[in-house]
Formats: structure tokens, sequence, C-alpha cells
């Protein structure tokens, strides 16, 4: 078997020596999309924190490969220019830092040199139409002002823009009205099929199912209290819309 | 006080000239002997006494310095005792007190009625090395008029400079003025800055003070006029042991008259700032409208700035808004930054030029450059 993959095993992680995760097994493939469901309090931010690398979230056991290396002992810029993104639940705002010149930096630190300036800008005005994003945006302060759905679309920007090997959506859909949802969604599902996005491995987290009406997952996973406690394929994200968490909570014995 | 700790006063005479003469001198030597400089005592913090500034050991050269006005529109008068002169607050504190009792060079403008000059008149001091210096710009605007000043005050080593700004508006004029000063590291600046706008009148004054072991810095303007405007933005960022006081107030003296305040401060190092920010609005100053915003970044743990507002308002019906931060760099902010692959270092230097972004969007356009560059030395060096 080859070792391409975002390969987490027996992975534990806790915030101020509380335990949040309590041993997760997943693996993410290249060009697969993968859903992670659960509740609130479930584990899910913390598990994509982990993954990017936030310092206050301590992973005591377990392993992360990402294609064969230990992402664990990558700083969080290491892991970026190592191919992983994180779309955040709650992206930072950074007032003084205009859209273009982080999304530059961002290019550069992940790809050093591989475009020009103009091209860069070529590039990103192409994927900002895709998009549907006003060329306005670039001259704004990042994330600072923005609408939720505005946030969520730069997020989705920034992993068009990197086209990272391994993308990880914390709930994207959070947060948004159906139209910004339709929007997200149809935008995801475009970076699917573009040439450097249907390469991607993409673990799609949320708490409802709507989204996964855009991006259809090869694989479901059902996350309760820091454990994956169910595995299948779409029709799984199906029934939990209908059936909802507690008759899972009770068929997998979980401890409320 | 004996007679040698009075070392000052006899020179006085080799300063005077028709603008300024002994008399005037005189008494302002003997204001800045007598008026406490009303700021805070040295502390934990800060450890300059500027009520103990050793003044009488300072090498006086009336022939120290130079300035340079420069102005490609003819229309403008250069050099001329502009009318205004000396009525602004800016002699009125002790620093300015002492600026005006030793002023040797001066720079001052007048832009009649109704003429819009599109290229910035150009001020330039500089003081030698180990050597004093005492600017005295006045500009008068007057009816209608329109105009840039850049005001820069340079100087070599060593250097004791102590200034005065003074900008008289008349009606519906508009003036923005940019100060900077990115003086040596072992330098010291005192600058009295004071404007009058009057009715209708529009002054934007946006001031750079970078450089200086110490600079104190006081900014002063009084609204005496209905539908005057005023905006005031100042940034600095004292590093190394760079001590910096800066203290502005906005006066409120008539009706309908709009002021809006931005502080953009970061210290490192052991680099030491306090800014008071003063908003008076008189009982009869209805319709006035303020708002101050005070910003200050704390970039390493010895590193400190005081921010005191204050707000005294007399008046009912009026809108005033006063916002202040002071804190570290946020953790979260930089965290997401690596997870877009830049290095901590570079997401913090990001994050430190981008917080005085929107100071630096107020200056003149053709200043913003050069201010990114010189933040930028100072981020790269902390």
């Amino acid at each position: 078997m080859s070792d391409q993959g975002l390969q987490i095993t027996g992975l534990h992680c806790g915030v101020e020596g509380n335990e949040i995760l309590k041993g997760i097994d997943l693996r993410v493939e290249p060009g697969r999309v993968y859903a992670l469901m659960g509740p609130n309090g479930s584990g899910k931010t913390t598990l994509a924190l982990a993954l990017a690398g936030h310092p206050s979230y301590a992973v005591t056991a377990g392993s992360v490969l990402l294609d064969g290396e230990d992402l664990l002992a990558m700083s969080p810029d290491k892991r970026a220019k190592a191919g992983v993104f994180l779309s955040f639940q709650y992206p930072a705002a950074i007032p003084g830092i205009k859209v273009a010149n982080f999304l530059f930096a961002a290019r550069q630190a992940v790809r050093p040199g591989d475009l020009t300036p103009a091209k860069f800008r070529a590039l990103l005005l192409g994927k900002m139409e895709s998009l549907g994003m006003d060329a306005s945006f670039l001259g704004r302060y990042l994330n600072d002002g923005f609408s939720g759905g505005e946030k969520k679309r730069l997020e989705m920007l920034q992993m068009a823009v990197l086209a990272p090997r391994y993308a990880i959506l914390d709930e994207t859909d959070s947060g948004l009205d159906v139209d910004a949802l339709k929007h997200i969604g149809e935008s995801i599902a475009a970076l699917r099929v573009s040439d450097e996005g249907k390469k991607t491995g993409l673990l799609v987290i949320t708490h409802y199912p709507r989204i996964l009406r855009y991006v259809r997952p090869d694989v479901v996973h059902v996350m309760l209290d820091g454990r994956i406690v169910k595995t299948g394929s779409a029709d799984l994200a199906e029934r939990v819309e209908r059936e909802g968490y507690d008759v899972i909570r009770a068929e997998s014995g979980a401890v409320a | 006080m004996t007679s040698s700790a009075q070392r000052a006063e006899p020179l006085l005479s080799a300063f005077a000239d028709e603008t300024l003469p002994l008399e005037e001198r005189s008494a302002a030597l003997q204001r800045y002997r007598e008026l406490p400089s009303g700021r805070e005592r040295p502390g934990r913090y800060w450890r300059i006494d500027l009520d103990a500034i050793p003044v009488d050991e300072l090498p006086f050269d009336g022939g120290a310095g130079s300035v340079r006005v420069e102005c490609a529109d003819d229309r403008v008068r250069i050099g001329g005792v502009p009318r205004g002169f000396g009525t602004t607050a800016a002699r009125t504190s002790k620093f300015g007190a002492l600026a005006s009792a030793f002023a040797n060079r001066y720079a001052f403008v007048e832009i009649p009625a109704g003429i819009e000059i599109e290229a910035p008149i150009q001020i330039t001091y500089r003081a030698p090395e180990h050597a004093t210096l005492f600017p005295y710009t006045c500009v008068h605007a007057e009816r209608g008029a329109r105009a840039t000043i850049v005001e820069r005050i340079e100087g070599g080593s060593g250097s004791f400079i102590c200034g005065i700004t003074e900008a008289i508006l008349d009606e519906n004029a508009d003036l923005t003025i940019a100060s900077l000063q990115n003086l040596p590291s072992d330098a010291r600046l005192f600058s009295s800055r004071a404007a009058l706008p009057g009715k209708d009148a529009t002054l934007a004054w946006a001031t750079a003070d970078l450089g200086a072991a110490l600079a104190v810095v006081q900014i002063d303007v009084e609204l005496l006029a209905s539908g005057a405007d005023a905006q005031i933005v100042s940034l600095f960022f004292p590093q190394g042991a760079q001590h910096v006081d800066m203290r502005s107030t906005i006066d409120h003296r008539a009706g309908d008259a709009t002021s809006f305040t931005m502080v953009k401060s970061a210290a490192v190092g052991r680099g030491q700032a306090r800014y008071v920010g003063n908003i008076r609005i008189a009982a009869h100053a209805q319709g006035s409208d303020a708002s101050l915003r005070d910003d200050a970044l704390l970039l390493s743990p010895n590193a400190h700035i005081d921010s005191v507002p204050a707000l005294e308002i007399a008046a009912n019906d009026v809108k005033a808004y006063h916002g202040a931060t002071v804190g570290a760099l946020d953790q979260e902010t930089l965290f997401y930054m690596t997870t877009r692959g830049l290095e901590r270092e570079e997401a913090e230097r990001m994050v430190t030029l981008g917080f005085f972004e929107p100071a630096i969007d107020r200056f003149p356009a053709q200043l913003r450059d050069e201010l990114r560059e010189a933040l930028a030395a100072k981020v790269l060096l902390s």
C-alpha cells in the first residue's frame, strides 16, 4: 500500500489537561472526500486544530503521518508547506493586512518563487471569478468587517490559491444562510474538479449534513465524545439527518 | 537658584531678533523655569524627569542648525511673519516656552486666499551633531486656501531640538500637515504643535515620531468656530531605551465643530511611552462631535505604554466617542497566519506593520512608503 495519505492513528489530544480526543483513527487519501460528522462538543474542531498544530492542543498519544512523514513534529507553517490546509470555523480578522498582500505572502511561503506577482495576480483573479468574488475584496483588510459568508468565501479562496494536498474544512457551512451555503457548497464542488483541486484529499467537518449535498463524500465518519463511533458511505449522512445523533449514540453504546 | 544654574539667561541676547525680541524671550525663559511640565514623575517604567532637563548644560549656539523651505509655487509667501504668529497654544506649555525663548530657525509660510497648492510644501530642519536647534514653524492658510505641508526634523547624534509648529486656518481653509522625525537614538526632541482652525476650516495633522532617545510631543487644537474640523493622527514606536511622551488636547470651544484623533503606538525592548489624550467640550459647544481612538501594542515584556484618555464634556448635546486598547500581539491571529505557511516571525512582522496601516493611510500618499520602510526597519531591529 502506498504511503500517500494523511494517516491518523490512535490520536489522543487535550486542552489544559482535559482529554478531548480519545483515540482517533482516520485516513484521508488524495482526491477523496471524507465527512466527519458529530454534535457540538464531540471533538471535531479539536481534531482540526490539532492537525494544524495549534499550540494549546497537546497531543498525548498517537501519530499522524503526512505521506509517510511525521506531521506532529512539524511547526504550523511547516505543515502548511507540506500541504495541509485548515479552513477555520472562526478565521482571524487582521486589520492592516490587505487580502491581496496576505494571499501573495502565503503563496510565496508555501510555494516559494513559483509565480511572478503579475502571474499570481492573474491566478488570483481567475480563482476569485470562479468563486464569484468581487475584485474589491483584494484591497480590504483580511476578514476585517467581513460578514460570516464573506469570511468563509475568503477561506475557500485561500484554499484555491494554496492548492493543498489535504484540506480540512472545519464547519465551513456553519453560520451561513441557505443562499450562502449553496454558494460555498458549489464553490467547493468547483474546486474539486479544478486541475489543482482534484488531487486534494478533503476532510469536511460538519454538524449538519446539508453541505454534503454539494460535496458528496466517499466516506462518512460519525464522531461522539472524542471517538469515531461509526463509519459508512454517503448514506450514513442521510441517516444522521433523518434520525439524529441520539440514535447513533444509542447504537454505539457511547456514554453520554 | 544659583547663578551657575542660570547659565542660559545671559545667552538670550544673542538669540534676540525682530521676530522675537529679548523681552519676549526673557519672559518665555522665565515661564519655562516656573511652569511644571505637567508630566508624570519618573517611576518603575518611565525613567526621565521632565522637570529636571539640564537646559543650562546645553551647548547654546544661535547659529547652529539649518532650515530649508521648498515650494514650487511662487504665490505662496515664505519668510514674512504670518498673521496669527504666536496666537496658538504652542508657547503656553513648559517646552513651548523654552522653544520660543531660543527660537533660532524659522519656517514661515502663508498661503493666500483661495489658492490651492498641489505639491506639498517641504520644510526640513537639521541640527548638527551634539548641537542645539530651536525650530519655529508658523503656517497661515488664508480663507479658502488649500495646501499640504511636510515638516521634517533631522538631527545628528546627540542633538537637542526644541521647537514649535503652529498652524492658523482662516474660514474654509483646508490644510494638511505631516510632521516626521526619525532622529538618532541619542537625540532629544521637544515639539509643541498647535493649531487654530477657523470657521468651516479643515485641519488634518499626522505626526510620526519614530526616533530620538526622548521625544516629548504636545499637540493642541482649539476649535473656536463652528464647522471647524480637526483630524489628528499620531504614530510612535519606542524601541531600545527610547522614551516617548505624547499628549494631545482637542478643545471644543464652539458648537458644531468636529474632531477625530487616532493614535497608534507600539513599544519593543525597553521602549517606554505615555499618551495622554484630552478632549474638552465647553458647556456652550453644543453639537460637537469628537472621537478618540488609541491603540497600543506591546512587543516585549519590558516595553511599556501608558494610555490615559481624558474626556471633559460640559455640554449635553454632543457626540463623543472614545476607544482604547493596550495589548500584545494576538496569539490566535499569529497561529492563523502560520497555518498559511508564514513563519512565526514573519507573521509577527506583518501584524505589527499592519497595526500601523490605518494611521499610515491618513498621511499624504507620497509619504506612506517612506513610513512603511522606516517602521519595517524598526521591526527588523526589534
